[in-house]
């Protein structure tokens, strides 16, 4: 089976683990990488004169040699990177978020209605083992119908105002609540259904442009309702920490990247009432090559898949657009005073 | 390398198995004298290394280190290099280069007289190889005065440059350590069967390690069946980390288990509470067939 051969755009910090990953794992090689800074390029030829180095993705795109594209730059170009290369036939893994907004979007989604191509956005917390394992229990429908669910995430990372692309709109299409707790929408998405309506309030206290706090109410397709709590400048928090709960008719569920929690009142599905635990050290499963984490090797692993056969992922621009209407929903809530704001179907 | 190392993720925060209870004991241990104590009874139950990353908070502790004779006398440090998130956090900033440029232009007066390197120079020369240089002997600015023998390259860093492939830069890492501290440069991995293929295939010494060993296989790659395969080569010197798997096993289980392997020269254990102390130590220490 000959290597698929990897590009990587963007060698920031999350270019840099793909391109680790891409190179290390068997079935593929880092082939070419786009990268704006000059220090980078210089230290990409010295040390891996194997990996064609450009400064434009026109560059790379003309001297071709590569057979998937990872796009790890700002959020703001994502789409027309991601719309070039699927132009091109490329299959692409988009970094998350998928865009500033849906509307920014829709050149990459009719692209892809003209000419598919395998595609993805980086929603790796799905590939957190925590988050499988309540995927696992809802997909057996343990809890029965959800009634109310309860999310929150929180980093100590902008106690004062910050630097760089990450705090201007124009770029990163918003603050905390696009940045980080886009993951979060992905997840609830993701483990509860689609979401059909939104009010959502924002706080800006250290940044003059972008909000660092955000507080939002869903109500779910399902008729499941619930909250989002979510902050930059939460002090304690040294690494994102996601915090997910939800009450059924039978039992609750809590789950954090460290744990699942679930409760029963009567046995479900084969698992006992009264409380279950599974902490990450009882659902770790080996990778081929852990870099940063084994959810990034599984990401890339789907992804190696569904190119090398010409399939579809899960976490495809598809549903990252879904997610993307329910932050400019929030946004649009904020913008008004918090009133209702319903996402089209 | 030390026998039995005690660990610092709990005076850091870090907690693999509950955020919670790492924010919690981070609090704590921000008191300097809460950590000192702490050390003080590890020391006091057998352990002869400390394991400290350059977190910023770990310069209060090397200071309070140099003033406490008996504990600079019989406690070898163990840098862990460097203390990634740092650099992630800045990176989310104003991007990698300028976390790396940045931080060795930030370096303070005294730091770069200590040092004797022209940090301005490098960072304008650009040139990466002199960087890692510079960068490493800022890090491990914070030891001096105190017993380091060896040094372990952060995982996270590690395995990235194994995966892309950069022998140079280990090569770099070595030399750096062997010149400038005459210190052995060790790395950590949570991917030992690729580590030892790579340098093999590079035709690098194979370094001392640092990896999980543990028998639920938590942050083992591969599979734990390679993993064991590896561990059961004399030639080896294993530094054993993440042996309780975050606190899921059993000290007793989990030192069994350890003893099993004949690379294994060294174990680090993270601990907070007096008990826990005691109890991991007893259960590490009494057998000397696990050390030799």
């Amino acid at each position: 089976m000959t290597r698929l051969r990897g590009a990587v755009i963007g060698f920031g910090k999350l270019g840099l683990l793909h391109a680790g990953l891409i190179n290390g794992l068997q079935e593929s090689q880092l082939a070419a990488v786009v990268e704006t800074s000059p220090l980078i390029r210089r230290v990409i030829h010295q040390h891996f004169p194997h990996v064609a180095v450009h400064d434009s993705v026109l560059s790379l795109i003309a001297a071709g040699g590569f057979d998937l594209a990872v796009i790890a730059t700002p959020t703001g170009s994502h789409i027309d990177l991601a719309t070039a290369l699927v132009e091109r036939n490329i299959p692409v893994l988009i970094e998350k978020p998928l865009s500033l907004s849906a509307a920014q979007a829709h050149p990459l989604c009719e692209a892809l209605e003209r000419r598919w191509v395998p595609n993805m956005v980086g929603y790796v917390g799905r590939y957190i083992d925590s988050f499988r394992q309540a995927k696992r229990l809802l997909s057996e429908n343990v809890l029965g119908p959800i009634r109310m669910i309860r999310s929150s995430m929180y980093i100590e990372q902008l106690l004062k105002p910050g630097e760089g692309w990450r705090y201007d709109p124009k770029v990163s299409g918003g603050g905390v609540l696009i940045t980080q707790n886009s993951h979060v929408i992905d997840k609830l998405r993701w483990l509860f259904g689609e979401i059909a309506n939104v009010s959502g309030q924002t706080n800006r206290v250290v940044s003059s442009q972008v909000e660092d706090h955000a507080h939002a109410y869903f109500r779910f397709s399902s008729g499941a309702a619930g909250y989002l709590d979510a902050s930059w400048s939460a002090r304690h928090y040294r690494t994102p920490t996601i915090s997910i709960h939800a009450q059924g008719d039978n039992g609750t569920l809590d789950v954090t990247d460290d744990e699942v929690r679930l409760f029963l009142d009567t046995p479900q599905a084969g698992h006992k009432a009264g409380w279950t635990q599974w902490r990450t050290p009882d659902l770790y499963e080996p990778v081929p090559l852990d870099i940063g984490g084994t959810q990034y090797s599984r990401q890339m692993a789907d992804f190696l898949t569904a190119v090398r056969n010409n399939t579809a992922v899960e976490s495809d621009v598809a549903s990252a657009l879904r997610t993307q209407e329910a932050i400019d929903a929030i946004y649009a809530s904020a913008s008004q005073g918090g009133g209702n704001v319903s996402i089209s179907t | 390398m030390p026998r039995v190392v005690l660990g610092h993720n709990q005076f850091f925060g870090v907690d693999h198995l509950s955020s919670q209870r790492g924010a919690e004991r981070a609090a704590y241990f921000a008191d300097v004298r809460n950590v000192l104590t702490v050390i003080r009874l590890a020391h006091h139950a057998g352990a002869t290394g400390l394991m400290l990353s350059t977190h910023p908070r770990a310069i209060a502790i090397c200071d309070a280190l140099r003033k406490d004779e008996e504990l600079r006398a019989n406690l070898q440090i163990v840098p862990l290099l460097p203390y990634a998130q740092k650099y992630v956090t800045k990176a989310n900033e104003v991007g990698m280069v300028r976390a790396v440029t940045g931080t060795l232009s930030d370096a303070s007066m005294r730091d770069r007289l200590g040092l004797g390197v022209d940090f301005a120079r490098t960072v304008l020369r650009r040139d990466p190889i002199d960087m890692v240089r510079a960068l490493i002997r800022l890090e491990l600015r914070m030891f001096r005065r105190l017993p380091v023998s060896v040094v372990f390259l952060h995982d996270a860093i590690s395995d990235l440059l194994l995966s892309l492939g950069a022998p140079r830069v280990f090569d770099v890492y070595r030399r750096t350590l062997q010149k400038r501290f005459g210190a052995t440069a060790g790395v950590a991995t949570k991917n030992l069967p690729l580590l030892l293929d790579r340098f093999a295939t590079w035709g690098l010494e194979t370094p001392a390690v640092l990896t999980h060993v543990n028998k639920v296989g938590f942050h083992v790659n591969p599979s734990l069946r390679e993993h064991e395969q590896c561990l059961r080569d004399e030639s080896l010197q294993i530094m054993a980390m993440g042996t309780l798997a975050s606190g899921y096993l059993k000290p007793i289980e989990a030192a069994d288990y350890v003893r099993e392997f004949s690379s294994i020269r060294s174990v680090v254990v993270g601990m907070s509470s007096p008990t826990h102390i005691i109890e991991t130590f007893r259960a590490f220490l009494p057998r000397q067939k696990l050390i030799r």
